[in-house]
């Protein structure tokens, strides 16, 4: 097997050691539970009806012979199912803040009317087995006055576009106000009138599903009122808060169960339509209902990362010295801005002169939300093509610009640490980009051209509060209770491990009890790269606690147990911290038929110290590997005339499978800055952020031309070189 | 699943073929393959809760042990391990043979579960995820799995394990391409192929055939 180099740190106790999962077994068995293993007694089956059409009125729905239907329990459509989904619509990136959702003008609703998308949700049964339901769906009769859909963010917002909401198409923020996100530094003007040239470039970016394995589902089971949600989410604590307040009822109310989730990259966060949809027929129909998505279904009603256009201005001096950098965006949001639609990128340089605006924009294409790192793969392809462009134009090596460039610790704004130039330059060597980038782009002679590329990143890693507790009995078994989920970067293992490491016990003498909310405690949910920094970090201080209580008074004897809780709220003393990355890529291109072959991909990232080296190598190989996905394959394409969408599916989205996979070389430079458990970073989001901007450069780097749009699909590199 | 009671404009055709599958040639499989039952364990569906739709009873192994089971011409092998011998191990992630999550292994070669329809599973060897550790002992690809992180979020797992025991009883020591190239219809979105590959490489290596 292939292992990442770590550098810098000795391996702890536990920490820093390869460690198995400790649910691995249950993994490979088949006995982990996933939300739609579960089956209860009288358990009906649930299905959607979805939108035909991009953007349509409902003037009547007749569900008279679906119910009329042997085997059906409940039908349920807009007319008698009114119920708020608060984490669907309008947040402008504060999903978790109830003010938001309370005060929106854009409230989105279990189903809708009129529906603003294909596969917004008209109704929905749920009856004795999924094939009555299925049927029952295609007696439902619905009377649609179709209307004017948009589906590009720049056409939404021309004069006389169709309305996708009565405001306009410029999605407003969570104060209601409809402007554009703007960042202002410095003078831009000033900046370009310094500047000995100017540059302007076009970059757009397509929608990118996160497409995980496990479709959407929901199993709900109402006793009295109290509600039980077996439903995969990325944080049960946010699920139960949300669902609650949909639903008018108080957090203590729902319960939410997740011990197995497969994948959501951000898509599975808060809680989903289909809680609330479960729950409302599990209530109507007075049995358990378990509601599953088809693959389609998730592909439709789900979401996905934002679509972009990005127009970007940069000027510099001619000896490389970056001088303003200007950016204007557009975010395909769909109908609903159930995100923040941000492009981030510019911010890692250090010019002084910084503009950027992004105007988040209503389509009629399926809802835009949160992807592994929501707002960084496209923008760092956007200003790391345009700085490589720049690079290339100025006579000036592009790695050799961005440590002239980029952003360092200053006075003002002191870091935790900062190793950028040790990960760039590391990157650089192993890499052996001298020799392998081409001073002339495209210079290869011949069809097969090879090029490389190269970016860069830093990603907060800033600490936060979250919960745990830490239990041991007299037999000197210790349970640790955390919120976690477990959505497949190995969190269980990893609170394990630093809850050992701080006990001084093997792993195995560690219960770690997960996904439950009438078990565990707050977790701030596994979105933002935050748990292992937050609820790592909440275990650590359990721990600490319960050693105290253990030097105190001793090991519990007989029936007594010692109990120590933490909700810590950890600053990081005014400093920024961030965890860092670089990415190089070699690439043969064929220009005669269009297609990519990576011959050499080296990464190096400075996530603090790594707690288990086998689950981080994988964070990283695994979002790498994404990256490349939505660099060169993956876009969801509409047919321009109807409407509809083409690539609802794995096929149709090209995603990669194992015959397209390279080789990803990894190394870790470990660094303990004193802050978040035993200094660790964030890793999981990490990978992504770079892969989109190296390939790209890596491309143009070998055919001579700047590719300004992804996917870098073969038509568009047959096109390039046309 | 309620995929064609919309206005879908799929335009794959394997979606489509395997549609005119389920609507059409249920019928005739479910004829074929009427046959008597004789004390061995049964499946039934509750009474009060029970589809009416026709049923054929099919006799099929699973894991060693022999069920008889009484199926609707529209159900899927996928369902009938999972809704009626409750072996939810194998995952349903496409339901229409794009990702892999349900491959079991049927007379002896990896299949899709979700595109064989039940009745053509009359009297077929089937082996699921749960049915490749014995005697609490992993096999030598679920133990390399185990070791190298096979899995991340761990629903196209069982696939995967699936397809690499089938190739592993083929050829002991597959290199990695060979295992790319058997395991090429099992997609993982986590993305953990490496690590699969190399987990698959290690059993190969460690168990020599033994797999």
């Amino acid at each position: 097997m292939s292992e990442a180099i770590h550098i810098g740190l000795d391996p702890l106790n536990t920490i820093g050691n390869a460690t198995a999962r400790v649910d691995a077994v249950e993994r490979v068995t088949g006995e982990a539970k996933y939300s739609r293993d579960f089956k209860l007694p009288g358990m009906l089956y649930a299905q959607i009806l979805r939108s035909p059409h991009p953007h349509a009125r409902i003037r009547a729905i007749d569900t008279s012979a679906a119910e009329a239907l042997p085997g059906v329990r409940a039908v349920i459509t807009g007319d008698n199912a009114s119920v708020v989904w608060g984490a669907g619509s309008v947040s402008g990136g504060r999903q978790y803040n109830d003010p938001t959702k309370d005060a929106t003008l854009h409230r989105r609703y279990i189903f809708n009317n009129p529906l603003r998308f294909v596969g917004d949700s008209v109704a929905a049964v749920a009856a004795i087995d999924r094939h009555t339901a299925e049927q029952a769906l295609a007696l439902i009769k619905v009377d649609y006055e179709e209307l004017p859909f948009v589906l590009e963010p720049e056409a939404a917002l021309e004069p006389g576009a169709p309305q996708v909401w009565p405001d306009g198409n410029l999605c407003p923020d969570f104060r209601n106000n409809f402007e554009p996100m703007v960042s202002n530094l410095g003078d831009v003007e000033a900046g370009f009138a310094e500047a000995d040239q100017i540059f302007e470039e076009r970059y757009e970016t397509s929608f990118i599903h996160n497409a995980q394995m496990e479709p959407r589902a929901a199993l709900a089971h109402w006793e009295a009122d109290k509600l039980t949600l077996y439903s995969p989410t990325q944080g049960i604590s946010n699920c139960r808060h949300d669902t609650a307040r949909d639903l008018g009822l108080q957090d203590h109310q729902v319960r939410i169960i997740c011990n197995y989730m497969g994948g959501g990259f951000g898509n599975k966060n808060q809680n989903q339509d289909a809680d609330l949809v479960a729950a409302t027929l599990s209530k109507q129909a007075g049995a358990p209902v378990m509601l599953e998505f088809s693959r389609r279904d998730d592909w439709l009603g789900v979401h996905g990362r934002w679509p972009t256009v990005q127009y970007y201005k940069i000027g510099a001096k001619n000896d490389g010295t970056v001088t303003a950098i200007q950016m204007r965006g557009y975010s395909g949001m769909g109908p609903y801005r159930k995100n923040s639609g941000g492009i981030s990128g510019m911010d890692v340089y250090a010019c002084p002169n910084r503009l950027r605006s992004i105007s988040p924009v209503y389509t009629n294409r399926t809802t835009s939300g949160n992807f592994r790192a929501p707002s960084e793969p496209h923008g760092f392809y956007g200003v790391e093509s345009m700085m490589d462009e720049v690079a290339y134009k100025l006579g000036v090596d592009p790695v050799e610009f961005t440590l002239k460039n980029m952003r360092r610790p200053t006075d003002d704004q002191p870091f935790t640490n900062y190793s950028l130039d040790e990960v760039i330059t590391r990157g650089a060597e192993q890499f052996d980009w001298a020799s392998r980038r081409k001073t002339t782009p495209g210079s290869d002679e011949g069809p097969i051209k090879r090029g490389s590329g190269f970016s860069f990143m830093m990603f907060r890693a800033g600490v936060g509060t979250s919960s745990a507790i830490v239990r041991v009995d007299a037999q000197r078994q210790y349970t640790l209770f955390v919120g976690v989920t477990d959505i497949g970067p190995g969190a269980k293992t990893t609170m394990g491990m630093i809850a050992a490491e701080e006990l001084g016990v093997p792993l195995d003498q560690v219960e770690v009890v997960a996904g439950d909310t009438d078990r565990c405690p707050y977790s701030v949910g596994e979105s933002g790269s935050r748990t292992t920094i937050q609820t790592g970090y909440a275990v650590m201080q359990a721990a600490k606690d319960l050693n105290q209580q253990i030097a105190d008074s001793g090991m519990p004897t007989g029936s007594d147990v010692l109990i120590a809780s933490a909700t810590p709220n950890p600053s990081t003393d005014g400093k920024t911290r961030q965890c860092f990355g670089a990415h190089f890529v070699e690439v043969e291109v064929d220009t005669r038929i269009g297609t990519t072959r990576i011959v050499k991909y080296t990464t190096v990232h400075e996530s603090g110290r790594i707690i288990n080296p086998t689950t981080a190598r994988d964070q990283i190989r695994g979002a790498t590997l994404q990256g490349i996905g939505q660099a060169l394959h993956e876009d969801l394409l509409y047919d321009p005339a109807s409407g509809q969408p083409l690539t609802t599916g794995y096929y149709r989205a090209r995603h990669l499978t194992h015959l397209d996979i390279p080789e990803i070389d990894v190394t870790f430079i470990e660094v303990d800055d004193g802050y978040g458990p035993f200094g660790a970073k964030t890793a999981g989001e990490a990978g992504i952020i770079l892969a989109p901007a190296a390939l790209a450069n890596a491309i143009s780097n070998a055919i001579g031309v700047r590719m300004t749009s992804l996917p870098i699909s073969r038509d568009k590199i047959l096109e390039a070189m046309a | 699943m309620g995929d064609k009671n919309k206005a879908d404009t799929s335009l794959n055709p394997k979606q489509r073929s395997r549609r005119e599958f389920l609507e059409n040639a249920g019928t005739t499989a479910a004829l074929a393959s009427a046959v008597p039952v004789l004390g061995i364990s049964t499946a039934q569906a509750q009474s009060d809760t029970e589809s009416t739709a026709a049923k054929t009873r099919i006799q099929l192994t699973v894991n060693g042990s022999r069920h008889s089971v009484d199926v609707e011409d529209r159900w899927t092998l996928v369902e009938v391990l999972r809704d009626q011998l409750d072996l939810t191990g194998t995952k349903i992630g496409c339901d229409r043979s794009e990702c892999g999550a349900c491959t079991v292994i049927m007379n002896g070669k990896p299949v899709y579960s979700c595109s064989q329809l039940a009745v053509w599973a009359d009297g077929a060897q089937v082996t699921t995820v749960e049915g490749l550790a014995s005697g609490g002992q992993l096999s030598a690809v679920q133990q390399a799995f185990v070791e190298n992180n096979g899995p991340q979020c761990g629903f196209c797992t069982p696939g995967q394990l699936m397809t690499a025991t089938a190739l592993l009883s083929n050829n002991a020591t597959p290199n990695a391409d060979e295992v790319k190239q058997a395991l090429v219809g099992n997609l993982c979105r986590c993305s953990n192929y490496n690590a699969i590959v190399e987990a698959v490489v290690m059993a190969g290596e460690r168990s020599g055939g033994a797999a």
